[in-house]
């Protein structure tokens, strides 16, 4: 049996003139752009920040590392969905049946459900630094995240939530303004070091489940079989992935730069929104605190949209469920009920008294990243099926990366298992 | 019938009674209608893939394994044919799409017909059963148990073979082909029953492509419950017509389904005339005579001829349900008696009908009921039967289809009475009494949950309120009484669980027990072994979730380990005693003594919960530093 789209062979690119190709890699552009920033989240944001202030540079070298394996992990996705015009959950249901597919979507579902509250955690955050109670600003987001979603305005409203994360640009000036020195900087990102305690696992395994989290795999997949994206065109798809990791990751290691240069100089913990804006103070002075606020409500505005959708298809496809949101809700309860419920888990837990909304956002990528080997075996072994994906099945480079992302993400989660465990009974 | 999910697995043996593999998959021949199955593919010794014809070596298949006609050196192995397809590898799991892209669903399960030893492939399980089944059969069982308390079962979805389209050289997908331009062809009767397996909105748009006639049609033949849905989903005045166009009764026994405004606005859309009918036809109760007949009666009087009434039957023939009588009435519209089609063919054209028809004949009032009538009508090989009132006047006619009807209505009613918990079958099982009423004993421990954990919170606040004014002797009390509660709570979120475990494995060895003769018993050190196993891997597991939660909760590792414990320790000794119970039971069973099942698992329960609650007690009392934690 083969697949049905394996008839071009030739990558398109070496036949079109360049000012076509550009046309097209700018058409291609979307999922892997948009999977990238709404990767800088609430949660992101926090993680990358609470990383530079707690421990410096030393964590810039996993970004670094970490472009590569998110490359691989969402060109893996991106060309799954290409070649069988068909989303990772159906192609989960397909190639292991209903047990191991329960398997999967319950870890997407606790992945996107953490996130989710991790998102509400930030819109929060960034409301009670303009002073507005989180009892009010919460369930408002909840609701006008909740009516974007039913009415489909959300593709009109995106922009706009994806201009205000933008930003978060501001962290690469706030870098260079805080003056860090480069060469330690440059050695932190090439010379990997590790810091034999449990804090610092755990927000490595944060890093790691925010820069690569797994409901990313699901939406850059679906968003190319929604586009069509065929075969041929696999190659733009391609530019569009590994900018948008590059971009995403450029993002990501300033903001440890510049909270590395300035709160962890001052001895500045992030505990709080507040102190994590200090590190934009070097470019908007006393409007840090405003900017922070404006970026971190954009970025997880526009997540907090992107996540429920992702799971509720993700979930319905898989199961042979009505989906699609111009059904109502008795036709389509499946799809209803997950989208609501990530929508209200996310929202109910922030308003549990005195909850603390930074820690619950690493805490929440921690767990993102804990989960991520699982999805990401399930995509290895799907892409090296020929049955599948025909001769575009891994090359050997591809799969050493990806197998070495999910085994020492395993080993990392080990790690901190026993090591958490070791600590809770006083021995280390 | 025999599912995909039942055999996948099943060993493989040959003449010699050899397990030679296990089944990995079987293949059909596509094609026909209902495609045979031609082939076996198994997995040898090493995971070593094979395929057999099944037609030349399979002898038989028994609902747990499949048997060879041959020693294991005489097989010839074969290979997969052009025209045959793997049912597992190539259908389970995909999805089913319609050309016009009105359903997706995945394949759950596929359904198998076994006819004289030819396995048939019916078609392809799409519902929530499927699914279940897929996960375990254990777990269907259990969830279609805990519907029948509400008196739900799990839906079953069937897409038969027949309509489904597999596209050449691409497996991806399986292509439901039931299109719109196919669905005219097709006998109303069979789209009733594929719109039934579709959304309310997809129904609607199906109906959007059928003429006034065949969705008339399609209205009658549907199950009573989906008639009323659909009618509310068309427009007023396309319903109105339909129902029009339709049978009285039926458009009766449809609106009669309505809300009472609703009905009154379709009626008064229609003609008079067709309206006047159904009026008339909605007076009578429902499962009457009345409530089934239809008031287009073909009439004649006593002075027509044979030649004038044949001439009448043709004239009126289009809006009669039946011409198969001619009812022969006065002008009071009294009933005199019938002429038979075959008559009127038959006798001399002059001869009037008060000479040839028959006065002696079978008639139904309208209050009988309809499965006597329908009895009637099938027991003297009638075509209908009248239905006068009182004063013989003729009401209408109950027809044959309608007849027909009734009584596979009345079969599957009587089927399941039969299999269902009936009060006579009382005794059979032990254990039977329980399983309705099991769901029953979750929710009393839910409200039980709620009730301990209001308990446990107000006593907190109390003594945090009032500890400074307190006498230490009644403070210490309260203290107690707190961690009681708090573990009790926590007890109580984890005991469904654990108890539900042990009753599934009190069932299975009931079951096991009662089931096999005497000297087939595993002995019982091993059944004490397998009930002590279920017993504490539930444990195990609840007592790390009440670990993990006491954890979560207090912060203190010493405390949350003993309270696993304590629930570990519950369900350990519970599940040994339900065991002892089981074997109890089923020796006074061997005696012909009945034993009250209710009471077997009340013991459990109660015995599992005393263990939760006075071990956490004496925890508690005698070591100090847990009830000094609780207070944190």
């Amino acid at each position: 049996m083969t697949p049905q789209n394996d008839i071009e062979t030739q990558p398109a690119a070496q036949r079109t003139p360049w000012y076509k190709r550009l046309g097209l890699v700018i058409t291609a552009m979307g999922p892997g752009i948009i999977a990238a920033s709404a990767g800088n989240d609430a949660g992101g944001i926090s993680t990358y920040s609470t990383d530079g202030a707690t421990f410096g540079y030393k964590t810039l070298w996993m970004i670094f590392l970490m472009t590569f394996s998110l490359i691989v992990v969402q060109e893996m996705a991106a060309r799954m969905g290409a070649v069988t015009g068909k989303g990772f959950a159906a192609l989960i249901r397909e190639k292991f049946g209903v047990k191991s597919t329960i398997f999967a979507m319950t870890t997407l579902l606790a992945s996107n459900a953490a996130t989710s509250v991790a998102e509400f955690a930030g819109i929060a955050a960034a409301f009670e630094l303009f002073g507005v109670s989180r009892y009010i600003s919460v369930p408002i987001a909840a609701i006008t995240v909740w009516l974007l979603v039913t009415r489909s305005s959300f593709k009109y409203v995106e922009k706009v939530f994806l201009v205000l994360s933008s930003v978060f640009v501001t962290y690469i000036i706030a870098a260079f303004m805080a003056k860090p020195n480069w060469g330690e900087v440059i050695h932190a990102t090439v010379v990997p070091q590790f810091e034999p305690n449990v804090n610092f696992v755990l927000l490595v395994v944060a890093t790691v489940g925010t820069t690569i989290a797994p409901w990313m795999q699901f939406f850059v997949q679906s968003n190319i079989v929604d586009k069509g994206t065929s075969v041929k065109n696999l190659f733009y798809q391609r530019v569009d992935v590994i900018t948008g990791a590059i971009s995403a990751n450029i993002v990501a290691w300033f903001i440890i730069v510049a909270t590395g240069a300035t709160l962890y100089k001052n001895g500045i913990l992030v505990s709080s929104a507040e102190a994590a804006a200090k590190a934009l103070t070097p470019v908007a002075g006393k409007y840090a605190t405003i900017l922070f606020a404006v970026g971190l409500a954009g970025a997880s505005l526009l997540a907090a949209c992107v996540l429920p959708l992702t799971a509720a298809y993700a979930v319905t496809e898989a199961f042979g469920w009505e989906r699609g949101l111009d059904h109502s809700f008795s036709e389509a309860p499946a799809f209803n009920i997950i989208f609501t419920f990530v929508i209200l888990f996310g929202a109910a837990l922030v308003l549990v008294p005195k909850a603390p909304l930074i820690t619950i956002m690493v805490m929440s990528q921690a767990i993102n990243g804990v989960l991520l080997p699982i999805l990401m075996i399930f995509q290895i072994l799907i892409i090296n099926d020929k049955r599948i994906m025909g001769k575009y099945t891994n090359k050997k480079l591809t799969n050493i990366l990806a197998w070495i992302t999910a085994l020492v993400v395993i080993a990392l989660t080990i790690v901190l298992l026993v090591g958490s465990v070791l600590q809770k009974m006083g021995i280390l | 019938m025999i599912y995909l999910s039942q055999l996948l697995g099943k060993p493989v043996v040959d003449a010699a009674d050899e397990q030679i593999g296990t089944i990995s998959d079987i293949a059909i021949a596509t094609g026909e209608v209902f495609p045979r199955v031609t082939a076996l593919a198994f997995k040898g010794p090493d995971k070593t893939p094979f395929m057999l014809s099944w037609r030349k070596y399979v002898k038989e298949f028994e609902g747990d394994k499949v048997e060879l006609n041959t020693s294991s050196d005489e097989l010839r192995f074969s290979y997969l044919q052009s025209d045959e397809i793997l049912l597992s590898r190539d259908l389970l799991n995909k999805q089913i799409v319609d050309t016009q892209g009105m359903k997706v669903v995945r394949v759950n399960d596929l359904k198998l017909s076994d006819s004289s030893n030819t396995l048939r492939l019916l078609g392809a399980e799409v519902g929530m059963r499927g699914l279940l089944r897929a996960i375990s059969p254990g777990f269907e069982k259990t969830v279609g148990r805990f519907l029948s308390i509400f008196n739900q079962s799990i839906p079953e979805n069937l897409i038969a073979w027949n309509y489904m389209d597999l596209l050449e050289h691409d497996l991806s997908q399986v292509k439901l082909s039931v299109t719109h331009k196919r669905l005219h062809e097709l006998h109303p009767a069979d789209v009733a029953d594929i719109l039934e397996q579709l959304a309310p909105n997809q129904r609607a748009a199906v109906f959007a492509h059928l003429d006034n006639t065949q969705a008339a049609e399609t209205i009658s033949e549907l199950e009573e419950e989906y008639q009323a849905d659909v009618i509310e989903d068309l427009s007023e005045r396309r319903a109105s017509d339909l129902l029009a166009e339709m049978d009285p009764d039926d458009a009766a026994d449809v609106i009669g389904d309505l809300d009472y405004g609703k009905a009154e606005r379709l009626l008064r859309l229609m003609g008079v005339e067709d309206s006047d009918a159904i009026r008339k036809l909605l007076g009578y109760r429902e499962k009457t005579a009345g409530g089934i007949m239809t008031p287009e009666v073909t009439t004649g009087r006593e002075s027509m001829t044979v030649e004038e009434t044949i001439e009448h039957i043709r004239d009126v023939a289009e809006q009669r349900e039946s011409i198969h009588y001619v009812y022969v009435i006065d002008s009071e519209n009294e009933l005199k008696g019938v002429v038979s089609l075959r008559q009127l063919l038959l006798e001399p054209v002059e001869k009037t009908l008060g000479e040839i028809m028959e006065r002696n004949l079978f008639v139904a009032n309208p209050d009988d009921d309809q499965e006597e009538v329908a009895e009637t009508i099938s027991k003297y090989d009638l075509l209908s039967v009248p239905v006068v009132d009182d004063k013989h006047k003729l009401l209408g006619i109950v027809t044959i289809d309608d007849a027909l009807d009734v009584l596979e209505e009345e079969a599957e009613e009587d089927l399941v009475r039969a299999t269902g918990r009936s009060e006579h079958k009382e005794g059979a099982n032990p254990l039977a009494w329980l399983m309705p009423r099991r769901s029953g004993w979750i929710v009393l421990w839910l409200i039980a949950l709620f009730g301990m954990s209001l308990a446990s919170s107000t006593l907190n606040s109390k003594y945090m309120a009032s500890s400074a004014q307190m006498s230490s002797k009644t403070f210490g009390i309260l203290v107690l009484l707190a961690g009681a509660a708090q573990i009790a709570t926590l007890g109580a979120t984890i005991l469904p669980l654990i108890l539900i475990s042990l009753e599934e494995s009190a069932i299975r060895g009931i079951e096991l027990l009662t089931d096999a003769k005497k000297d087939e018993r595993p002995s019982l050190a091993k059944r004490f072994l397998f009930g002590g196993g279920v017993a504490s891997a539930s444990g195990l597991f609840s007592g790390i979730i009440v670990l993990a939660l006491t954890d979560l909760l207090t912060g203190s590792i010493g405390l949350s380990s003993a309270y696993g414990l304590c629930v570990f320790a519950a369900a350990l000794v519970s599940g040994l005693l339900l065991t002892a119970l089981v074997n109890m039971t089923v020796r006074r069973d061997d005696k012909g003594k009945p034993t009250s099942p209710a009471g077997i698992s009340l013991i459990a329960m109660l015995v599992c919960t005393l263990i939760v609650l006075g071990s956490a007690f004496l925890l508690l009392v005698y070591v100090p530093a847990f009830s000094a934690s609780i207070l944190g």
